[in-house]
């Protein structure tokens, strides 16, 4: 898929004290695309994430939206346009569901100090607006109907399209999802997998970090592989699937040498083992 | 062996002290097991509640002390009465024989939540009978003082306590039921009146609340302390119950759906204080404190309970709009030759006060958490200390800034007396009055605040600073948004304190008074109006009330937070956020929000599947 780039990070490297987080890594993000990010644990996805939310300062390189480069400050990447949800959920607890998300509004607000003070005509309708764009996220992502949950009642898939629902009340123009699949069973995935196809529908591309690599493959317009804080792959999810790289890079080795590996690690560890069933024995005595 | 006698009563003090441990942990003890003690057994519950409420009958009919205490006679008939007046009993005995009746009619009557209202009766009953029999055994020098002296017996407290024991392991036969819920819609020709009599009610409450333990013309009299906890223990034993049954909850929902009427009841319920019982001289000057704190407290509970932020020098802000006020009231020791209107005055104050907020509020910008509650310990300290020093002259120094007029307006001084239409009203009534509107004004921006953008973003901050972050809210901005409308609040609540009390000394401002503060939000509830209000008064009447315990009153007071917080972590009055957040009872629990991401390093999960 073709079009103009929204997002584009040139040459963006992180450095913690003598660790090279990042370095050099590029990537661009067209119009309505669907990007996927993947790389073993470890490979800087996430430093990756936060240099592009402002979170980090980048040591070198640029990140624009648009051709503007963006500040590094999270909350003014969020006015400009990129939302991102957290890998661990990072909701309000003890706010309801709609709550969340009309927090995420907060930007495209105009009450000011007076107004939330004097709670005068402009404050009813500027409410009413965030609340009802609220409630028509919530039925997007299909939590409609638990809107006045405390969202740390809710279930944890619901928790994670919760977050996807407040990201998207700041009207992003880039997604940013962190691991949205993560722990989630076969069907909850598939959900999230239609989930941000509609998304991409409503004209918001989309960064999504995953290790889960079948999902990533199935959802993705484009492929990025960083590994060890490079970029490794780009391209098709067909490239990069048949890259001989990739495949030991991050998929594992192949097969007779995992194998070789195995039997040395529970030859290693076999006493440990041993240790471990007793100690479940005598638990089980215990009951 | 020759005890000294200060000795003694700390030996007892301690033997009951422990007494009470071993019992809350043998509660605890059955629990921790899996099995509550009786739990399950409901055919339990009926023959512990009649027991429970014919030994209560018992105890309030029973003397309760053997001889004649220093200060006189015990109050309500206790000393040697045995079954002189058994219709003639009241004061504490009264609501031990009130409790005990109740314990055994309600178990003859099918009610919702019962086991809820026997835990109210129990604890009641438990309280009463404790302070009591606490007390007469500290002030009557030994256990023979509530048992056993010169052959004379007198075991009314050691039976009221093993009644209040009973009905409380009746209430143990089973798990708590859930509050039941009432259908709040109803119709105004329901809510208005229904609403009207609460708040009438709650009006006398605290009327006689306050006039406990003092005689016709306000003076305190012997045993004031435990006549007025005793008190304190049945109100909030029925209280208790009613949120058991759930009518506390229905009673604030539909408060809710008539917030307009309930606002103008509530008003017009305490600006008639001053016509009940307590409109005395004294309770209008100790209203007036809680006023001015509880104003001060709701400020507070901007920064601390909406954003978040510990703020340990608050009353700093207290104090420099008492300053500036001072300095513009035409006090010989004033700095400034003007006098300003008080309105004026005031608004200054506010003013000066959020500037200074804003300043200390800044460096919350780069340190969170304990941190914070450093810098502004220091700055608390910091403004003692300047004042104390005489700082530009504007704060007197040692010598304060004595002499402040009082406020006056149409020829009439608020420190007077006042007289309308032949009904004599104590002297600073005009004050009280202004603080209920200051308390108003202070309430309806915490709460319009709270219900908005900046309210929400505060919250934000405060539940999760980098989500809040990414939610674009620019956190810095908001910190010291809260930092200036809660120190603003502060010196609006200053300049009413410092014509009040008339002198502005700078050993008003201690750090004692900052941590009180805290305590009246936490106590009353995070993020909870009502919460701050109850806090602030139970932190001002509690010691006044609790002064014939002499030695002991900071010791009880202290004890009493610990045992709130015990039991109530969330407040007395928890906002409907927190509630959720905190409550021990009725909440599911929320999902685990950890789960194992499928291991994917090489070899960690082959090893298994091998």
């Amino acid at each position: 898929m073709t079009g103009t780039p929204v997002l584009a990070a040139r040459d963006v490297s992180m450095v913690f004290g003598g660790l090279t987080a990042l370095s050099e890594v590029n990537l661009t993000l067209d119009e309505g695309q669907i990007l996927g990010l993947i790389g073993p644990n470890g490979a800087g996805k996430t430093t990756f994430f936060n240099c592009l939310t402002g979170l980090y300062t980048p040591t070198r390189g640029t990140v624009t939206l648009r051709g503007t480069r963006l500040p590094s400050d999270p909350a003014a990447v969020t006015v400009a346009g990129v939302a991102r949800t957290f890998q661990n959920i990072r909701l309000f607890p003890s706010m309801t569901a709609l709550e969340n998300v009309v927090v995420g509004r907060h930007s495209r607000m105009k009450q000011g100090p007076l107004a939330s003070l004097f709670h005068g005509p402009a404050y009813r309708r500027g409410e009413q607006a965030a609340r009802d764009r609220s409630l028509e996220l919530l039925e997007f992502v299909g939590l409609g109907r638990v809107h006045d949950e405390l969202s740390r009642n809710l279930p944890y898939g619901d928790q994670r399209r919760l977050e996807i629902a407040r990201a998207l009340a700041t009207d992003p123009s880039v997604l940013l999802l962190d691991e949205p699949t993560a722990g989630m069973n076969p069907q909850e995935t598939e959900a999230t997998r239609q989930l941000i196809f509609a998304i991409r529908e409503t004209g918001v591309a989309v960064v999504v970090i995953e290790h889960d690599t079948k999902f990533i493959f199935s959802l993705c317009d484009h492929v990025s592989v960083l590994v060890q804080g490079k970029l490794l792959v780009e391209g098709t999810p067909d490239v990069v699937r048949g890259d001989p790289r990739v495949i030991e890079a991050y998929l594992g080795k192949p097969p007779d040498e995992v194998e070789a590996e195995v039997r040395h690690y529970a030859d290693e560890t076999a006493d440990h083992t041993q240790v471990i069933e007793l100690d479940g024995g005598s638990e089980g005595d215990k009951r | 062996m020759n005890i000294p006698p200060g000795w003694a009563w700390l030996g007892q003090a301690l033997l009951i002290i422990a007494g009470i441990i071993l019992v809350i942990w043998l509660c605890r003890l059955g629990e921790r097991r899996g099995t509550a003690y009786l739990a399950d057994r409901p055919a339990y519950l009926r023959p512990l509640a009649l027991l429970g409420g014919v030994l209560a009958l018992l105890s309030a009919l029973l003397p309760w002390v053997t001889f004649e205490l220093n200060d006189g006679v015990y109050p309500e008939l206790s000393t040697l009465q045995f079954f002189d007046e058994p219709w003639g009993v009241t004061g504490f005995r009264g609501f031990i024989l009130l409790l005990g009746l109740a314990s055994i009619v309600l178990a003859f009557v099918p009610i919702p939540a019962k086991r809820r209202v026997y835990r109210a009766i129990g604890l009641a009953l438990f309280g009463i009978t404790l302070f009591n029999t606490g007390f007469i055994i500290y002030y009557g020098g030994g256990i023979g003082a509530a048992t056993a002296a010169d052959g004379v017996v007198a075991f009314g407290g050691l039976v009221g306590l093993v009644a209040a024991a009973v009905v409380w392991f009746a209430h143990r036969s089973g798990p708590l039921e859930q509050v039941p819920l009432w259908n709040s819609k109803v119709s105004r020709a329901v809510a208005y009146p229904v609403l009207l009599l609460a708040f009438i009610a709650l009006l006398l409450v605290v009327a006689m609340l306050l006039r406990a333990g003092t005689t016709a013309d306000g003076d305190s009299r012997a045993y004031a302390g435990p006549i007025f906890l005793s008190l304190l223990f049945f109100i909030s034993g029925v209280i208790l119950a009613l949120n058991g049954l759930g009518f506390t909850k229905w009673l604030t929902d539909v408060s809710d759906k008539h917030r307009l009427w309930s606002v103008v009841v509530l008003l017009g319920c305490s600006i008639a204080l001053p016509f009940t019982e307590a409109g005395t001289d004294y309770w209008m000057t100790i209203a007036v404190n809680i006023g001015v704190y509880a104003a001060t407290a709701i400020g507070l509970n901007i920064v601390v309970g909406l954003a978040g932020l510990l703020d340990l020098g608050y009353i700093a802000f207290l104090g420099i709009g008492a300053y500036v006020a001072a300095n513009f009231s035409e006090a010989s020791a004033a700095a400034f030759g003007i006098k300003l209107p008080f309105l004026a005055a005031a608004i200054v104050a506010a003013v000066v006060a959020g500037v200074f907020g804003a300043i200390v509020g800044s460096p919350t910008l780069r340190v969170r958490g304990d941190y914070l509650a450093i810098v502004t310990l220091a700055f608390g300290e910091i403004f003692r200390k300047a004042a104390q020093n005489d700082i530009g002259g504007l704060t007197g120094g040692a010598n304060a800034i004595p002499d402040i007029p009082p406020i006056s307006a149409f020829g009439q001084s608020f420190s007077a007396p006042l007289e309308i239409g032949g009904v004599k009203l104590p002297s600073g009534v005009l004050y009280y009055i202004l603080v209920v509107v200051l308390v108003a004004v202070v309430m309806l921006v915490f709460a319009n605040l709270k219900d908005s953008r900046i309210g929400r973003a505060w919250i934000a901050i405060r539940e999760d600073e980098d989500a809040a972050r990414a939610m674009g809210i620019k956190t810095g901005q908001a910190k010291i948004l809260a930092f200036l409308i809660g120190a603003t609040l502060a010196g609006l609540a200053g300049a009413v304190f410092a014509h009040k009390t008339s002198t502005v000394a700078y050993d008003s401002f201690q750090f004692i008074e900052s941590v009180t503060l805290l305590a009246a939000v936490i106590l009353g509830g995070m993020a909870s109006i009502p919460g701050a209000v109850l806090g602030s008064a139970l932190l001002i009447v509690l010691p006044e009330k609790l002064r014939d315990f002499q030695d002991l009153r900071l010791f009880l007071f202290g004890l009493a937070l610990v045992l709130i917080m015990r039991f109530r972590p969330q407040g007395l009055i928890p906002d409907r956020h927190r509630r959720a957040e905190l409550a021990d009872e009725g909440v599911v629990e929320a999902p685990s929000q950890e789960h194992n991401v499928a291991d994917s390093t090489p070899g960690g999960g082959a090893a298994v599947t091998r």
